[in-house]
């Protein structure tokens, strides 16, 4: 769990310097975050301890998928922010267990939104992942409701919540809530991962599920009594 | 267009019909040896001089008669094989009518020069015709010797007597041959035929299906685009209008879209929304296309219904259009946000499967067409995923 009331650290990991930088730019304006770590290579990575690593997928001029999915198996945060768009490739990222994927052309607010969530175990879903997640149809995907497939198509198609509340006829928050209990859904299946365990307590936490809605995940280890 | 069912029906026909003489030409020989010269051998073994010569030829042409039948049935006596063994039955054969009794050449105790006849149609069935010609040639000349070394060339009986063992021997075989090939060639000429005929038929359905597409682009332009062009021509529609403006961007990215019809892509939906797009961008509109999901065949009517909505909302945009492309298990989705006026979609597109919003807050034209897919798709069969 981040720790609260005081700044959260952010470390930025990207073969880009000029990336590095504009992240770091972008970082600057927000209040409660201060970049602790930066690096351009894949020992980067493991290096420093931050509450929130954005990490880029190509390091080293490789892509760097198996470095991410121990990272996420030991429990670090992850925000991948990467200029692939590739569906499987997202879904795969998605699976390791990292909290967030946010491809470079969706810019700052979306990876702001998403290193937030990342820090509170809360899910967030841009609009990129959510047209991944809504054409899902490997035989793993998890089933998803009517409201939460047309929640993340029309998320992936106007890339505003408020235009899809108004176009449903619900809240703002009600259309947040959709696109959050998809992104739990995709929590529980695939490999585990600590990041994942912790999203699901905290969307128990925030009532989006039901431990009974988590019965059958891999994931979730109901709490001993 | 697929036209190599053709030839290669064409070809197995003519594969069918050589392998079918073959066995034919392979049971008469065989019956021919090893019954009728059987036969003949028994009954005559204390005449021949001697018997064992006779037997040694007959044993000689057994197997020849063996090895030449799998190598014909094999295919495999094109080459040399076949006039070696040739020779060896026509020397076998020597033997044999050396070893005849006086008197025998023509009688119920002559075999070998009718069998050498058959062997030759049999080893030579694949070989040039002279060379069974010339075989024929020599065992008529064989029985013609044998009949001369006894002296029995004397009287007119024994010529008559020699022209028609030959006619039914030599000449029966000789046409059998002929007819063999003739039917064969008859054959090649049928399935010839039969594959240019389908070569005509195909190409003429190209030509018309090649014809139909120019009419109906030929219709599109003259209905469609030729007013519009009159207009601008008589100086009825004035370029600087902005209506003008606005119908020429949709006719130009819809002659696109017409263009990128007949175009030969892995996704024509896509092709035709990029050539829209394309359009768009072309008056500095910051087209963002994302497609995500496996896209089914779909026919020239539904891309069209799909792309209908999409090209006036590309068409209006004024500075931004974003176009996503989503493939669920049920449905195809195409979404074109844009930055255009709500009176960009006329009524008549809104149809089943286009909805159109207007979002005023945010001042954005918001259109999405489906197309529901008719059989719902295997969750399974289509995925590209890997996962743990």
């Amino acid at each position: 769990m981040a720790p609260t009331g005081t700044a959260l650290d952010v470390g930025i990991v990207d073969d880009h310097p000029v990336v590095i930088d504009g992240v770091r730019a972008w970082l600057a304006e927000e209040p409660g975050i201060r970049v602790g770590h930066t690096g351009e290579t894949t020992a980067d990575l493991r290096a420093g301890t931050v509450d929130v690593l954005i990490a880029d997928l190509s390091l080293d001029g490789r892509l760097v998928l198996s470095d991410i999915a121990e990272l996420a198996a030991e429990g670090r945060r992850l925000v991948v922010f990467s200029q692939f768009t590739d569906e499987s490739l997202v879904l795969d990222v998605l699976n390791t267990g990292v909290n967030g994927f946010v491809t470079k052309n969706e810019g700052q607010a979306h990876l702001l939104h998403a290193v937030r969530a990342a820090a509170a175990d809360r899910p967030y879903v841009p609009p990129t992942t959510a047209g991944v997640l809504v054409s899902d149809r490997s035989p793993v995907a998890p089933r998803l409701s009517q409201q939460e497939r047309t929640s993340l198509l029309w998320w992936f198609q106007s890339m505003s919540k408020a235009s899809v509340a108004r176009r449903m006829g619900v809240s703002v928050h009600t259309v947040d809530m959709y696109i959050k209990r998809a992104r739990v859904k995709y929590a529980q299946v695939g490999r585990p991962a600590p990041t994942k365990s912790d999203m699901l307590a905290r969307a128990i936490e925030d009532g989006l599920v039901t431990p009974a809605e988590l019965a059958g995940s891999a994931q979730w280890r109901p709490p001993a009594p | 267009m697929n036209r190599g069912a053709g030839p290669s029906a064409g070809e197995s026909v003519a594969v069918r019909y050589t392998r079918v003489i073959s066995v034919v030409v392979v049971l008469i020989v065989a019956v021919w040896h090893f019954g009728y010269d059987s036969l003949i051998l028994v009954r005559g073994w204390s005449r021949y001089e001697p018997a064992w010569a006779a037997l040694a030829s007959w044993l000689v042409l057994s197997a020849v008669q063996l090895v030449g039948s799998v190598l014909l049935l094999r295919g495999a006596l094109r080459g040399p094989p076949a006039p070696l063994l040739t020779c060896v039955a026509l020397l076998a054969g020597v033997v044999a009518v050396a070893a005849y009794p006086r008197g025998g050449a023509i009688s119920d105790l002559s075999w070998a020069a009718n069998t050498v006849g058959w062997f030759g149609v049999l080893l030579l069935a694949q070989r040039p015709m002279r060379e069974l010609v010339a075989l024929l040639a020599c065992t008529v000349a064989l029985t013609t010797v044998a009949l001369g070394a006894h002296g029995e060339l004397g009287t007119g009986e024994a010529w008559a007597r020699l022209i028609a063992q030959s006619y039914t021997t030599a000449g029966i075989q000789l046409a059998f041959v002929l007819l063999s090939r003739e039917l064969h060639h008859a054959a090649r000429l049928t399935a010839d035929a039969a594959r240019a005929q389908a070569d005509r038929m195909a190409r003429r359905a190209a030509g018309e299906a090649l014809h139909a597409e120019r009419r109906r682009r030929y219709r599109y332009l003259r209905d469609r685009i030729a007013p519009l062009l009159h207009e601008l021509a008589e100086g009825r529609a004035h370029p600087g209008d902005e209506g003008v403006r606005r119908a020429s961007a949709i006719e130009a990215a819809r002659l696109r879209r017409l263009f990128a019809e007949t175009e030969d892509a892995d996704h024509p939906l896509l092709h035709e929304l990029r050539a829209c797009a394309d359009v768009a961008e072309r008056r500095d509109v910051d087209v963002t296309f994302v497609c995500y999901g496996e896209l089914p065949d779909l026919p020239v009517a539904v891309r069209r219904r799909l792309t209908d909505g999409p090209i006036l909302a590309l068409a209006s945009a004024r500075n931004t259009a974003r176009v996503t492309v989503v493939v669920t298990a049920g449905e195809v989705t195409v979404g074109v946000v844009a930055d255009a006026s709500a009176g960009a979609v006329p009524r008549a597109v809104r149809s089943a499967g286009t909805s159109v919003l207007f979002d005023e807050k945010e001042n954005l034209l918001w259109l999405e067409s489906r197309w529901r897919l008719p059989v719902p798709r295997s969750t399974s069969a289509s995925s590209t995923t890997t996962r743990w």
